[in-house]
């Protein structure tokens, strides 16, 4: 039935040979003609008021072009809460925070003059935890907020610092806890860690002297939502704005909402129509970008003895930094399924997101998800063993299936999570006692398996737009706003785009993103992309065929409807020798530089938005994802050290569109979330400033820290999706965390509560153990 | 103070007038033009910067260019033989070995280094080869398997 040529084929990335031979040009790699070099003045303070600034010496330092403050750039941004200066304004909310910028003929002109910025601070309290921070006698890190500008869905908490209380209320869980035979009350934290993609941040911007038009070369993941921030804080229309994107050196959430392109713009403004490049070095990517939510998780649940889960209770508190950025939403959209992808007929939730005195908060793979699943799929399986059951089939007793009611009041279908359950099991041979292993013979080793599952759902309603354009050389480009941040959409594009116009691969391309010729597209964000994206794509191929063949239809002396695509050609359904090749039909109508162009929009529309009360949605998402992984470990007890021996990783993808980038998506979501489960932390000390801003100090995973890895695709199809698919990029790294903690649990018989697991985190939990014993 | 050196850069000979103390990730990326080579951290801490310097590997942001007159130096954009693909390169083309491609350069380099001195490197000698390499798209698997293929290509052209 599958007649597919492209789709579903691995084929090779169509940006792997540019990439290979060092010819592709990175955001970083960027030069413009004529351009000039800024540097910032980063805060040191992580709460103070501003008492003066002295730029006088900055000014006339020889070489120096530009300096702006806030004065020069009084403008303020922010996606869902209008609360971000585009370089501080009377007052400092970070250590980290663009104080004033300059900008130089050179790099270590711009650097020596903005070190002759002088800066007087006041003090004001600092909090850094965002359960001090969200009480009501908090001091107010934005004392204006009430007056901020915010999209509807915004339910600002009690306390000053709480930007957005979302509620979840579904039954009673007070009844559900009474009726419960076991109820556990827990509480989990995840740090802060960074996205860490390899290329740093950068901006480049120019201002038209004579129209004032402003273009901004950046790697940004939502070009389209930052050209409308950016505007809506200098309220000048969509027009007078262009993005360019050069390629982008890996993102995972971090390259999206504005970071250095407010000074580059502000410090633009300045330069006379000259260029102005800002490059954020590593140790300014790490303190003045973004970062992953920190989150202090208290999950309560009530189970009966026959494994039925009555109810569970949970409030989260998101410490979404000293801006609001994507705060709310990652709080709604991480909170509503926080209580995990089970049938639970009692469930209360609050998530609170947070004002405090650390390094901004942003989207980061996986959008609230890890958060959520490190403390319920390890409190889940406290669950099973209070009941004496095994996770595994605990969890297929309990989790969502085809046609249930998902606590929010959503009825579900094409879930594929007990699939992805049972092979990320078996991949481990989950029930089998181990001693074969390598490394498990060692004495004072321990061995422990973990699994854990999510359903994340995807950032629902959204648009995407595409253009397909076919020339009369026979090929065609792809004109899709999604951003290529490693995760091989254009790829993907290319293959959707190829198959419907039965055109071979090699011969479909996309085409550069600038927001002034390429259609719409809300984000390439939330594993949204080859669902919608894909639809588009598919609507503007099918489009450009229709056209094709509308015009060959005269020139084969035929029906339109006796048309048949292969290979390139059109050719008669019943006469296949009665041929054209698709170039041959655009140079014929409109000669050898003519184009015919084909266009389509995709919107889920029936998505619903949550109830402000309730958090409840009958259409809370375009699509769900769903995985399970399964760890095993091997904990030496001596020191703490866990060591993998091995990871599975079952994804339901819907269908894989290739299946090759699939697995490349879902190792590399495995190796960072193996990262932030073992290592990754930024440490913030109760100054707020962060101590580990190095790749020196902050642990990434090498290829020495990884045990074998299996991905596993599970293809449960999305009626609605391109030829069934769904989305994959961000669950890669969601229930890797809990997955080894489980293990981890399983290895040394007590629980760890807070990541990272380091081993000297899971030697004082023996220690404990051992004294719990002892006593 | 600027030093006039005499380099070999991707086997051509060249003339450089270089203040001693620029580096030699910048001297490459910002004076001469050649943007493969990329900047991760600019500490010796990731490995993206990574040039094969008298036949090693090196970060370059580690080098200072007054040190480098008469050096031999390669880089990515001096990888490929004649107007053909190194097998290295092809092979993190066909096992999926690159994604976003910001450490690909590095991740190359190292690997021919590798390659240079150790035609049939275990897995374990490969992931120790590029430990100091940081990807933080792939999970390494993908790129260990290319550096595999690359080594079986390479030896089989051998014999
Ligand atoms: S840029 Fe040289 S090691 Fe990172
Ligand atoms: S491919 Fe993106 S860092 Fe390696």
């Amino acid at each position: 039935m599958d007649n597919l040529t492209v789709v579903g084929k691995p084929v090779t990335r169509i940006d792997a040979d540019e990439k290979v031979t060092g010819e592709a040009v990175y955001g970083y790699d960027l030069v413009l003609p004529n351009m000039v070099y800024g540097k910032v003045l980063f805060s040191p303070k992580a709460h103070a008021k501003i008492k003066r600034i002295n730029t006088d010496k900055a000014r006339q330092y020889p070489g120096v072009v530009a300096v702006v403050t806030g004065k020069d750039a009084p403008w303020i941004h922010g996606e869902s809460i209008r609360d971000k200066p585009f370089l501080a304004q009377d007052k400092v909310r970070y250590i980290g925070e663009p104080v004033a910028a300059v900008a130089a003929v050179d790099e270590d002109t711009a650097e020596a003059a903005v070190r002759l910025i002088e800066v007087e601070y006041e003090d004001l309290p600092a909090y850094t935890s965002p359960e001090d921070a969200a009480r009501m006698d908090a001091v107010a890190i934005h004392e204006n907020f009430a007056s901020y500008r915010k999209m509807p869905f915004i339910t600002p908490g009690a306390g000053p610092n709480v930007c957005e209380h979302f509620k979840l209320r579904t039954g009673d869980v007070e009844q559900g806890f009474r009726e419960a035979d076991v109820v556990l009350e827990e509480r989990y934290s995840v740090p802060i860690i960074q996205h860490a993609a390899m290329e740093p941040h950068s901006a480049h911007a120019q201002v038209d002297p004579t129209t004032g038009r402003v273009t901004i070369w950046v790697a940004n993941d939502a070009p389209f939502r930052a050209l409308h921030e950016i505007t809506e804080a200098l309220d000048v229309p969509k027009e007078q704005v262009r993005f360019i994107n050069p390629l982008q050196g890996g993102g995972f959430g971090s390259k999206g909402g504005l970071k250095v392109e407010p000074v580059a713009v502000a410090l633009a403004y300045k330069t006379n129509g000259r260029p102005v490049r800002v490059k954020f070095n590593r140790e300014e990517t790490f303190i003045s970008t973004l970062t992953r939510h920190g989150a202090i998780v208290h999950v309560k649940s009530g189970v009966k003895k026959n494994g039925a889960i009555t109810a569970r209770e949970m409030t989260i508190y998101w410490n979404g930094g000293a801006y609001a950025e994507k705060s709310p939403t990652v709080c709604i959209r991480g909170s509503l399924p926080a209580p995990g992808p089970y049938r639970i007929p009692n469930v209360k939730v609050d998530g609170y997101a947070v004002y405090t005195n650390v390094p901004v908060a942003g989207s980061f793979r996986g959008y609230g998800i890890p958060q959520g699943a490190w403390a319920v799929e390890q409190h889940t399986d406290e669950l099973a063993r209070r009941l004496g059951m095994d996770p595994l089939a605990f969890r297929m007793q309990n989790v969502f299936a085809d046609g249930d009611t998902a606590y929010w009041g959503e009825e579900l279908h094409s879930v594929g999570l007990k699939e992805t359950l049972q092979k990320a099991a078996d991949a481990i041979e989950w029930g089998k006692k181990i001693d074969s292993m390598p490394g498990s013979r060692v004495k004072g080793l321990k061995i422990g398996k973990g699994l854990a599952c999510i359903q994340k759902p995807t950032r629902s309603p959204t648009t995407s737009s595409a253009g397909v354009i076919v020339n009369a050389k026979g090929e065609a480009s792809v004109l899709a706003g999604t951003v290529e941040i490693g995760q091989g959409c254009n790829t993907i594009l290319c293959q959707i785009a190829a198959e419907e116009l039965k055109m071979p691969f090699d011969k479909v391309r996309s085409a550069s993103l600038d927001t002034d010729v390429i259609p719409y597209d809300a984000s390439t964000t939330s594993s949204r992309s080859t669902y919608h994206m894909g639809n588009a794509v598919k609507g503007a191929a099918i489009d450009a065929r229709e056209k094709l063949a509308v015009l060959a239809a005269p020139m084969l002396e035929a029906k339109k409807e006796e048309l048949a695509f292969a290979d390139g050609k059109i050719f008669l359904k019943h006469q296949p020798e009665m041929a054209l090749t698709v170039g041959e039909v655009v140079r014929r109508k409109f000669g050898p530089e003519g184009t015919v162009r084909g266009d389509a929009s995709y919107t889920y529309e029936l998505a619903k938005d949550l109830d402000l009360e309730t958090g409840h949605s009958d259409n809370a998402s375009a699509f769900y994802m769903y995985a399970t992984q399964a760890a095993v470990i091997a904990v030496d007890e001596e020191t703490g050290r866990a060591r993998l021996l091995r990871m599975a990783a079952a994804h339901d993808v819907g269908k894989a569109i290739n299946p090759l980038n699939c697995a490349a998506q879902i190792e590399g979501g495995l190796a960072m979330g193996i990262g932030s489960a073992l290592h990754e932390h930024l440490v913030i000390d109760q100054n707020g400033k962060v101590r580990n801003p190095s790749f020196l100090d902050y642990h990434l995973v090498t290829a020495l820290d990884l045990p074998e890895m299996i991905p596993i695709i599970v293809e449960c199809p999305e009626p609605q999706g391109p030829y069934g698919a769904k989305g994959l990029g961000e669950p890669g790294l969601a229930p890797t965390p809990a997955a080894i903690g489980n293990a981890v649990a399983d290895a040394i018989g007590a629980r760890v509560y807070d990541l990272p697991l380091s081993p000297e985190r899971i030697f004082w939990v023996i220690q404990e153990k051992k004294k719990g014993k002892a006593a | 103070m600027k030093k006039k050196i005499q380099v070999t850069l991707n086997g051509k000979k060249t003339e450089l007038e270089v203040p001693s103390h620029r580096l030699l990730l910048d001297l490459l990326r910002d004076e001469i033009g050649l943007t493969g080579t990329k900047e991760g951290c600019g500490t010796g801490d990731c490995g993206a910067c990574t040039v094969l310097l008298n036949g090693k590997p090196v970060n370059s942001c580690l080098i200072f260019s007054g040190e480098l007159d008469g050096a031999d130096i390669v880089t990515i954009e001096g990888l490929k033989i004649g107007p053909e693909m190194h097998p290295v390169q092809r092979a993190f083309v066909q096992d999926g070995g690159v994604q976003c491609g910001y450490c690909t350069s590095g991740m190359l380099m190292m690997s021919k280094a590798l390659l240079d001195e150790n035609p049939d490197p275990s897995e374990d000698d490969i992931r120790f080869a590029i430990s100091g390499n940081l990807c933080r798209c792939t999970g390494y698997a993908k790129i260990v398997k290319a550096v595999q293929d690359a080594a079986r290509e390479l030896r089989n052209r051998r014999s």
